[in-house]
């Protein structure tokens, strides 16, 4: 376990919370950016760790930003599926060493941006709205927040 | 044990994940109502299923006492009717109180047959179900025989396909009366006899029993008129008639007990032969 998890972990819920839930962006959109953990994560480390992390991270959202539960189940669930994430973004098992792909092109990271925090977000409002006829809704508000998620994280990472 | 540990420790990334899970949803169930309101209405509809299907299931398996019961019900019923069959003919006899000396006694047919000039029935009940020789026996739609001899837990019945075999007969419209008898082919198709020719009846009168043998009471629908033949020489009709049911196709039947046949048989005997 490195002490590097534990700041950028504290550095994101606070940022998360203290300032992105109160952007409102276009009226409602609010940047999850603490989704930016799992890419953090180095690959090769700890799978058990990372879900034990991911429930943490999601709860202390939920908790400090008064929501229901919806950030835990999603972030939880998306930590537990990263590993297929990667694999079906660069192709490659979690068990590679990270110098492996530090050379990877950029459409493999984007691509695996884009799973990461399309699943998120679609289990997030799934969840949120937790009703089937809501489904066209959910379906447009994980779009949209996702592409304004994407557009806020470190464009060379 | 240590297998069990194993397994557990190769997948104790999803063992921790589904124990995580379901703590997040226990929190999103306590934190918002919304949510418990919904996870409640899910578990309900869960719940519902799983109770009617197990009790399809078991509804299934009751089907046997369902069907004795109702067997019952209709014994008792049957015994109204027959009670009730002659106030259709007779209204004025409403409200009248009469002597109904006959009892039902519900049974199966467990043996059967129609191919032969005489044919003969088994039926599950006996003596020890208080069955006796010379007992009528119907079905739901007609008659089927005679009850022939008994043992101890069956009764052997002369089938009314049984060319020996008279029943006292009238129609719904007349008073006249004949003799019911198979004609040896399909099991529908039987004869009457000796109807007096200035009788008014007429193709298509329902035949019903005509009271008067002391084995069936008088009443029970049997069948309709098909072929009606005026026999000038001899002073009877020729009658054909078809069954309303066929007797080689049943299963259900009712033995119906004379209370007053002992008595009946006495006072024959006093008749000068």
């Amino acid at each position: 376990m490195k002490p590097s998890y534990f700041i950028s972990f504290l550095l994101l819920v606070l940022l998360q919370v203290v300032l992105f839930n109160h952007l409102h962006l276009f009226g409602a959109i609010n940047p999850m950016l603490y989704l930016l953990f799992f890419v953090f994560y180095r690959f090769e480390s700890d799978q058990t760790l990372l879900i034990a992390f991911s429930f943490l991270l999601g709860f202390s959202v939920d908790f400090l930003s008064q929501t229901g539960g919806a950030h835990t189940i999603a972030t939880l669930t998306t930590g537990f599926l990263r590993p297929l994430l990667i694999r079906n973004a660069f192709g490659i098992t979690v068990e590679t060493p990270q110098s492996f792909f530090s050379d990877s092109r950029i459409l493999n990271k984007v691509f695996f941006l884009i799973l990461l925090v399309f699943v998120h977000h679609l289990l997030y409002f799934i969840l949120a709205y937790f009703s089937w006829e809501s489904l066209i809704l959910i379906l447009i508000f994980s779009l949209l927040l996702m592409g304004v998620t994407l557009s806020f994280y470190p464009s060379k990472k | 044990m240590q297998r069990i540990l194993n397994a557990l420790l190769q997948f104790k990334n999803t063992v921790l994940y589904l124990f995580l899970l379901l703590l997040s949803l226990l929190f999103i169930y306590n934190q918002s109502p919304f949510h418990g309101f919904s996870l409640e209405k899910y578990g309900f509809y869960f719940s519902s299923k799983l109770f009617s299907t197990s009790k399809n299931i078991s509804a299934y398996f009751n089907l046997k006492d369902v069907n004795k019961k109702l067997t019952e019900e209709n014994e008792q019923l049957k015994n109204f009717e027959l009670k009730e069959n002659d106030i259709l003919l007779y209204p004025e006899a409403l409200n009248q109180k009469k002597r109904f000396p006959f009892r039902v006694v519900k049974a199966h047919v467990i043996k059967n047959s129609f191919q032969n000039q005489r044919n003969f029935l088994i039926l599950d009940v006996g003596e020890k179900d208080g069955i006796q020789p010379e007992m009528g026996v119907i079905s739901a739609n007609g008659i089927l025989g005679i009850v022939h001899s008994v043992s101890e837990n069956y009764a052997n019945v002369i089938s009314i396909l049984h060319q020996d075999l008279k029943v006292n007969v009238r129609t719904t419209s007349s008073p006249a009366f004949g003799s019911l008898l198979w004609s040896g082919q399909s099991p529908t198709e039987f004869h009457i006899e000796d109807v007096v020719s200035n009788a008014k009846i007429a193709i298509g009168d329902t035949v019903i029993t005509g009271g008067m043998s002391s084995y069936f009471p008088l009443g029970i629908p049997l069948g309709k008129i098909t072929q009606l033949k005026k026999n000038e020489g001899s002073g009877y009709y020729a009658i054909d008639l078809s069954l309303f049911s066929d007797p080689s196709q049943v299963y259900n039947a009712y033995v119906i007990e004379n209370k007053d046949f002992k008595e009946l048989q006495s006072l024959l005997k006093k008749l000068p032969q």
